[in-house]
């Protein structure tokens, strides 16, 4: 409900009862709706409260980060010595894959959407995102996509204890997990290479492009829409720009890989030749869109992280963002140059000399905007008050490891050095530096600053200064080494390697560096359920922070703001306390109208639920699996229904009448 | 404990500053695929170009990083801080645009070189001293030929490599041989999946991808004119007779070098174990070592391979000795042949699988997996050697698992079946006379 109809409706004179206790109410179905449930699972399952889907997002996502770390460490326990055999070849490519996807996919961009979903609102004043029940069905979305792409991993166990075997399309093809790489190059990923497990891999991924393509929309809708009065673009706090420049990435780049992805599945079912040699497809093809879309999921990737650290470094040295408008300025064009770069990822694959040369140069120039932010970092602290509480060490740590992780990047764009580095370690180096040093340690830093407002509680103890220590330091020893083994000539997804040629040393440090930084994401683990379980109460306020989220209780109450806010300036919160007295944050009178609420749905998570179906009946049908098609169509008939009926249903709501004071 | 966590900060700053430290001091940068330790003017291009944005980027390291740690130094809280509130200001536009100018001038710094750097490794250069007429000492060469560079054909196979010499007829596998100081100009193609060809001390890396053909050159070793160049020598008037023997003395510690490849780009199953490696070689040498190629081999006793198979076709039992028995394998039982050239037999034609003329002479087997070649003199480990042929044979899937000549879909080893339709794998004896005539090709 946007503020304008709170102004027509103002001059209502309608009493409700102050006391009245909310019953749910029929849909335009007839049936019940889902809201006020006092079953807890079903209140999740159907709840459109972007903060409860958020934090369903971000536990999600931890859990897939922990999953990907496992596949990390016996990634390195594997590389440890030369010509181990921990680990089949088959096993340590389908484990490289999978980590990939899962960090990227199922760990960092989830865990970035669990801030985008919990925070944006508040940090504009709003009720909730524009589209609750389209919020709803992306994380369901994201969930069914999850567990299509895993799920490979079951019918590989399957295989490996005989009791399922591959038949039909991809007879005789054992690998049954992706075992293609995370980007999946053609003509690697056709149907006489690789087996059922790259049908899984396209269509988990094609659900999870749905997933986010349609949050990425609504928070478009919601951040152009859903500000609060007086919340222009340049008083919205660095993060909410953040997601919005993300979000128009998603929506431009995931077409990209939704054609290409497409293009693959119809090859693999169909017999198409997109990607097929023999058939004059053109295998470079899908490098052009996989990476049309993949540099731009870089930046999807870190913007957010540095949406973060631009909140965070503020508030710990009392002093406004240096340079706002030019961080935010600097965002946009990296996200616009972001779609200008692709094919630095293929210097290697004789573009010629013009395009390496175009390529080469942009990839420098995106360099700018990214060092401007660290400038303006820096200039943030310079003058300041610095408090080196847990999210600022964290985030400290991040500008420290982002520009560790930035050089190696300035080392690729130059073309010919790259021919060295392309595809060796030094690019993992590269890239771990970026998304560890880089979006992991930001991510904790925001896990730190929010989850006292998340869940209203307050940390205990300094065991992030241990989490600290051991994730950067492991971090370091991992991946440091790696620069040097890359440029000593070892290449990247290989299951082992042979004695003598000088990376033995490196190998052992890297895995030793592994342990530390797992056992410091453990430390991380443990420190979030003491806070669960055993933390004081935070306040609505426990950081002396600047932006609006913190004006409102710690946890938000489910319609965010009692009132409607009405912002003066930028750091909203920071003039309200400190400022002069005009630029006070007030409140809009709601005449008596109380709150328009959404209602809860079950249509969302129906629909969403037809994915699986979809994907996994697709992707045994590619393993031979009898009727599979059969159940593929059921999925899009369940996938169809939810949606009609949603659609039917109506969008429901209610109002809420809370007596709380505006403060 | 906000002190602990300030110097714990700084602490963790320190500590990884000293691993690198650590790591950079500590380690061997000569290496056998180093890309520090460069042997031709490709990898030293791309070399000279990757230490430039090391140092461009360590001054930005040392500037930035210095600014941002005595930010955090000098302006943290301290105790009982009863300091005024930090000023709320918003930013200053010209530090902004003067650093965004010196962003932009740094990047000039790297980027003029790099183009600079992008055209020289790209095109093969037109060089009168690598012109196949001024070097190449065996005959037969084709007239048009005389003022083009020596080309090879790499093909890239899951998972092993072809090196094709189309000028001299001749094809090896796994190991190719090119003459020292001479521009060789390579063309990629592969036949399955994207590989990529890797030699780090010669040259980066280029892809090989189904359905086009790329290209690159090497140089092992500097040809005549660019060495001069290095030297100082002022121009043609300098060309004395003690500056080419300078020459020769250096080109003579590029020959025989023996250098290690490997595939880049994630290819399947055992993308691991798909090596490859360049000897480097004098001129007469390559002449020599082409006449051997073309010539190929005859039979165990010296027979024509004419009556070799009419023996083999009338009374196999005539053919003795353990090489007899060996080829007897590699023609029959074995199916060797069905996929495998061994140059001068005129029934081992197979183009499937790597053309096995002069096997016994190259120091590896199986892509660069198995080898051979003893450290000390870079000669053939002979016992080491008949290890591999036999381990190779006798459990291609284990060395390299998911590789055809195990199984190939009713033609593998893997698969060798007797006449009642059983599973009838080598036996070790078998496989023993088939390492044996293996290392007997040379």
């Amino acid at each position: 409900m946007s503020q304008t109809e709170t102004e027509i409706h103002a001059p209502s004179t309608t009493q409700a009862p102050k006391t009245h206790e909310l019953k749910p109410e029929p849909s335009q179905l007839g049936f019940m709706r889902p809201d006020h449930s006092k079953s807890v699972i079903m209140d999740w399952l159907t709840t459109v409260d972007h903060k409860k889907i958020g934090i369903m997002y971000g536990a999600i996502a931890l859990f897939f980060l922990l999953v990907g770390g496992v596949e990390a460490l016996i990634i390195r326990t594997q590389l440890a010595i030369p010509e181990n055999d921990l680990i089949s070849a088959q096993r340590y490519n389908q484990l490289f894959t999978m980590h990939g996807t899962t960090m990227i996919f199922l760990a960092i961009m989830p865990l970035n959407a669990a801030f985008f979903n919990f925070l944006v609102p508040l940090q504009i004043g709003a009720r909730d995102v524009a589209f609750p029940r389209i919020n709803s069905f992306s994380l369901w979305a994201f969930v069914a996509g999850a567990i299509v792409i895993n799920f490979g991993w079951v019918l590989q166990a399957l295989q490996v204890m005989g009791l399922f075997e591959a038949s039909g399309p991809t007879a005789g093809m054992t690998d049954l997990a992706p075992a293609m790489g995370w980007f999946g190059y053609a003509p690697l990923t056709g149907t006489n290479f690789t087996g059922a497990g790259t049908d899984f891999w396209i269509m988990g991924l094609q659900i999870l492009g749905i997933a986010s393509l349609s949050a990425a929309m609504n928070f478009v809708v919601t951040i152009v829409n859903m500000r609060a009065p007086g919340m222009k673009m340049m008083r919205m706090p660095v993060f909410t720009w953040m997601t919005l420049v993300v979000s128009l990435l998603i929506v431009f780049a995931f077409p990209a890989i939704t054609i290409a992805l497409g293009q693959l599945m119809f090859d693999r079912c169909f017999g198409t030749n997109f990607f097929v040699v023999a058939g004059g497809g053109q295998p470079i093809l899908w490098q052009h869109l996989f990476w049309i879309f993949g540099h731009p999921e870089v930046y999807i990737l870190v913007l957010p992280a540095m949406g973060i650290i631009s909140e965070i470094l503020p508030v710990f040295s009392k002093k406004p963002l240096f340079g706002y408008s030019i961080v935010v300025f600097s965002g946009a064009v990296i996200g616009f140059l972001g779609f200008a770069v692709w094919s630095h990822h293929m210097f290697t694959t004789g573009l010629g000399k013009v395009a390496t040369a175009a390529f080469s140069l942009l990839t420098m120039a995106i360099a700018v905007p990214t060092g401007v932010k660290i400038f303006n970092w820096i200039g943030t602290l310079w003058g300041g008050r610095v408090r080196f509480s847990a999210p600022m060490i964290f985030s400290l740590g991040f500008v420290w490891m982002f520009m560790m992780g930035g050089f190696s990047g300035i080392m690729h764009s130059s073309a010919p050095a790259d021919a060295q580095q392309q595809d060796s370690y030094f690019v993992i180096a590269h890239f771990h530096y970026v998304a560890i040093g880089g979006i992991f340690l930001a991510v904790v830093a925001g896990i730190y600053f929010w989850l006292p407002k998340m869940i209203g509680k307050m940390w205990k103890g300094n065991l992030s200064t241990w989490v600290a220590i051991f994730s950067t330091v492991g971090l370091n020893v991992t991946f440091f080494p790696m620069h040097f083994l890359g440029l000593l000539g070892m290449p990247r997804r290989t299951h082992t390697y042979l004695e003598g040629f000088g990376w033995e040393t490196y190998n052992l440090v890297c895995t030793i560096g592994a342990y530390i930084l797992a056992f410091g994401i453990f430390l991380l683990v443990v420190d979030i359920i003491r806070c669960f379980r055993k933390g004081e109460p935070a306040g609505n306020d426990p950081w002396d922070a600047r932006t609006l989220e913190w004006a409102t209780s710690s946890p938000p109450k489910v319609y965010n703001f009692a009132k409607t806010p009405i912002i003066p300036a930028r750091d909203a919160l920071w003039e309200d306390k400190y400022g002069p007295e005009n630029r006070k944050v007030t409140y809009e009178d709601d005449h008596g109208h109380g709150i328009h609420m959404p209602s809860q749905s079950w249509m969302p998570f129906i629909a969403a639920l037809g994915f699986i179906p979809v994907g996994l009946g697709m992707s045994l049908m590619q393993a031979g699996v009898p009727y599979m098609g059969y159940v593929a169509i059921f999925g899009l008939l369940v996938l169809g229904f939810g949606i009609a009926l949603w659609a039917i249903e109506g969008p429901g709501g209610y109002h809420m009448h809370p007596e709380v004071d505006a403060a | 404990m906000k002190q602990i966590s300030s110097g714990l900060t700084h602490c963790i700053q320190y500590l990884s500053a000293l691993t690198g430290i650590l790591l950079l001091g500590g380690c061997n940068l000569d290496t056998r695929m180093s890309t520090f330790v460069t042997k031709g003017p490709v990898a030293e291009t791309q070399y000279n170009l990757f230490m430039l944005t090391v140092w461009v980027t360590l001054g930005i390291f040392i500037a930035v990083g210095g600014a941002f740690a005595f930010a955090i130094i000098k302006f943290r809280e301290r105790p009982n801080d009863d300091r005024p509130m930090p000023s709320q200001g918003h930013g200053n536009p010209l530090v902004e645009i003067g650093l965004i100018g010196i962003s932009i001038l740094l990047l000039v710094i790297i980027a003029v070189p790099t183009l600079k750097g992008i055209w020289y490794t790209h095109d093969t250069p037109e060089d009168p001293e690598s012109f196949m007429g001024a070097w190449y000492k065996g005959e037969e060469l084709a007239e048009e030929e005389s003022e083009n560079p020596l080309i090879v054909k790499v093909i890239g196979y899951q998972w092993w490599w072809a090196f094709e010499y189309p000028q001299l007829g001749i094809t090896t596998a796994n190991e190719m041989v090119i003459p020292a100081g001479k521009v060789v100009h390579l063309e990629l193609r592969s036949s399955d999946v994207i590989h990529s060809f890797w030699l780090p001390r010669i040259a980066g890396k280029v892809d090989l991808i189904p359905g086009r053909t790329n290209s690159m050159w090497i140089q092992a070793g500097d040809n005549y004119l660019r060495w001069k160049e290095k030297q100082g020598a002022a121009g043609p008037e300098d060309e004395s007779p003690s500056l080419r023997a300078d020459y020769a003395a250096y080109l003579e510690g590029e020959i025989h070098n023996y250098y290690y490849g490997q595939c880049a780009e994630y290819c399947g199953d055992s993308h691991a174990r798909m090596h490859f490696r360049a000897t480097v070689v004098g001129n007469e040498e390559f002449a020599e070592w082409v006449i051997d190629e073309r010539t190929g081999h005859g039979t165990p006793d010296g027979k024509s391979w004419d009556d070799w198979y009419t023996a083999y076709a009338d009374n196999p039992d005539s053919l003795t000795g353990d090489l007899n028995e060996g080829l007897k394998l590699f023609m029959g039982r074995g199916k060797c042949a069905t996929c495998h050239v061994v140059k001068g037999n005129p029934r081992a034609l197979g183009v499937a699988g790597p053309n096995l003329t002069n096997v016994g002479s190259r120091m590896s087997i199986a892509a660069g997996w198995l080898n051979h070649r003893s450290e000390e003199d870079g000669s053939i480990d002979l016992e080491k050697q008949y290890d591999n042929f036999y381990n190779w044979i006798h459990e291609t899937d284990v060395v390299k698992p998911g590789n055809r000549m195990w199984k190939a879909g009713g033609g593998g080893i893997g698969e060798l079946i007797d006449e009642n339709g059983e599973l009838a794998l080598l036996t070790e004896d078998e496989i023993h006379k088939l390492s044996l005539y293996l290392q007997s090709l040379k």
